[in-house]
């Protein structure tokens, strides 16, 4: 009887074509990729048949906190309405989200020290380069000195953490009876300012025709409304956006844009 | 990893011919570190870019009396708004798991002597249904019948490529402005449980409709009038207590 000879066959596969895949599918993620800012929290916006994109580009971002959905806390309210900004600079270098950060930085503690001329914030250079790093933040002018001072670690868990007092830009006292602006009013008067500022710069010279063709922060936040975008959670309360509202209004800044999610007009509300 | 086959089977070599080499290389760690690039890049990516509603609100500054501009009362529209809570959360709607949000409406002036009947009448956010609007999205459609129309004919020029995206735009545009139409002004009021949604809920409504001309208030002594009265008729109980 013969034996039946199996024949033994080399187990190597080539890898060579899979490999040309992924080599494809990674360039493809790479380059459509946009990666996500870190927030301190994360909201659910609703929707809305909007189809406007949010710009990438001459952003400011004003998020407010949703009331605690992890059930740790024994009052999830204590957890909502903070508030945190962040800048996002121009699509060139000449306007980079760090160079608007620091511009923004200057004006706000320069408004605020004339404001507070007992107690004044005086930061270092490094401290004001250091802010230039920092995607979201939300802290009144007191603390920021000690935001950034922190590490990246402890920056990102103190911001995190809604319950503490000292997370959240103030905005209460809106009517100022004092004469003085609150810290959301500050960083809006200094945004305010920053971009005009920025608009006189890029226009001087040009014609007024030419003027209107520029395409950078002011004239986004200004003509369109397209410069500031509220963003907070389906759940939050009226009364807590409303706030913001209001004190968007009182500094002037009544056109601005809400983040939505998409849906089709067909989709039921409810 | 990489092997080299010297191909050498039997036969003598020929003098001064080329050694035939086959080389294979290994490219499975490479398949691998590929993989797991991937993965990253599919994580941290945001395929999903987050869309905006624009917003013109007025300015806080005093307005005088004079300068103010009046609607007319039979172009007014009043919608008080409201979100149903479950203890301290927005009550879920269990067959569809979305938030459940109320309208009370009237048109015109408030009727506080509540001598028409249905002075005061409830709605909801309900979308549309075999393509035709419900629940509140139809009452404002029809306020804006004359406005609607031309949009409705705009809208099939466009998905009929007569006429580009920007023009349709801006025909539309000048369409939900144009005075020559009886247009609706509506008046959006948050009572103090609505949450952002059901607001987001009602710009929408303005967006879907073509109103051009709304402003959003906060309910004052009247709205709770007429709503007060509404829970009497009815025999519901419709203002409940402020969550937050």
């Amino acid at each position: 009887m013969g034996k039946v000879k199996i024949k033994r066959k080399s187990t190597l596969i080539d890898m060579t074509a899979m490999s040309d895949v992924t080599v494809l599918l990674l360039t493809f993620f790479m380059l459509t990729s946009t990666f996500l800012q870190k927030e301190p929290t994360i909201v659910y916006t609703p929707s809305s048949v909007s189809e406007e994109k949010v710009p990438t580009y001459d952003l400011v971002t004003v998020l407010v906190s949703s009331a605690d959905k992890s059930g740790k806390l024994e009052d999830p309210s204590a957890a909502e309405g903070k508030l945190f900004i962040s800048f996002t600079g121009g699509e060139d270098s000449t306007l980079s989200s760090e160079k608007v950060r620091i511009m923004m930085l200057q004006e706000a503690v320069s408004i605020y020290n004339d404001q507070h001329k007992n107690n004044p914030v005086e930061l270092t250079t490094g401290e004001v380069a250091e802010f230039g790093k920092i995607n979201m933040f939300g802290c009144p002018f007191s603390e920021l000195k000690y935001m950034l001072g922190l590490s990246i670690a402890d920056r990102d868990k103190f911001l995190g953490n809604m319950t503490d007092p000292r997370v959240g830009i103030p905005i209460d006292g809106n009517k100022n009876r004092d004469g003085r602006l609150n810290d959301f009013q500050v960083w809006l008067k200094a945004i305010y300012n920053v971009a005009q500022r920025i608009n006189n710069e890029q226009c001087a010279g040009l014609t007024p025709e030419e003027a209107r063709q520029v395409q950078n922060l002011y004239a986004s936040l200004m003509r369109q409304g397209k410069g500031i975008a509220v963003k907070a959670d389906k759940d939050t309360p009226f009364t807590v956006v409303e706030q913001v509202f209001d004190n968007l209004q009182t500094m002037k800044l009544n056109k601005f844009s809400l983040m939505t999610a998409l849906k089709s007009e067909d989709e039921p509300t409810q | 990893m990489a092997q080299i086959e010297q191909s050498d089977k039997g036969g003598k070599k020929k003098k001064g011919a080329q050694k035939k080499m086959q080389i294979h290389v290994d490219f499975t760690p490479m398949v691998d570190m590929n993989m797991l690039l991937i993965t990253f890049f599919m994580l941290c990516t945001t395929m999903i870019k987050s869309q905006t509603l624009q917003i013109a609100l007025p300015t806080n500054e005093e307005v005088k009396k004079e300068q103010m501009s009046q609607a007319k009362a039979s172009e007014a529209i009043t919608l008080i708004l409201d979100t149903e809570y479950e203890g301290n959360k927005p009550k879920v709607d269990a067959e569809t798991g979305k938030t459940v949000h109320h309208i009370y409406y009237y048109e015109g002036i408030a009727d506080t002597l509540f001598q028409t009947a249905n002075y005061l009448r409830h709605e909801q956010f309900i979308g549309n249904q075999n393509r035709e609007p419900q629940g509140i999205r139809r009452i404002l459609r029809k306020k804006n019948e004359e406005v609607m129309v031309q949009y409705d004919l705009l809208k099939t020029r466009w998905k009929n490529k007569e006429i580009t995206k920007e023009e349709f735009d801006k025909l539309a545009k000048e369409n939900a402005a144009d005075s020559m139409k009886t247009r609706p002004v509506v008046v959006i009021k948050p009572g103090p449980n609505t949450t952002y949604e059901g607001l987001i809920n009602a710009l929408d409504e303005m967006q879907i409709n073509q109103i051009s001309r709304y402003s959003i208030e906060l309910p004052n002594r009247v709205d709770t009038l007429l709503l007060r009265h509404y829970e009497q008729v009815n025999g519901v109980q419709i203002i409940r207590p402020t969550v937050r």
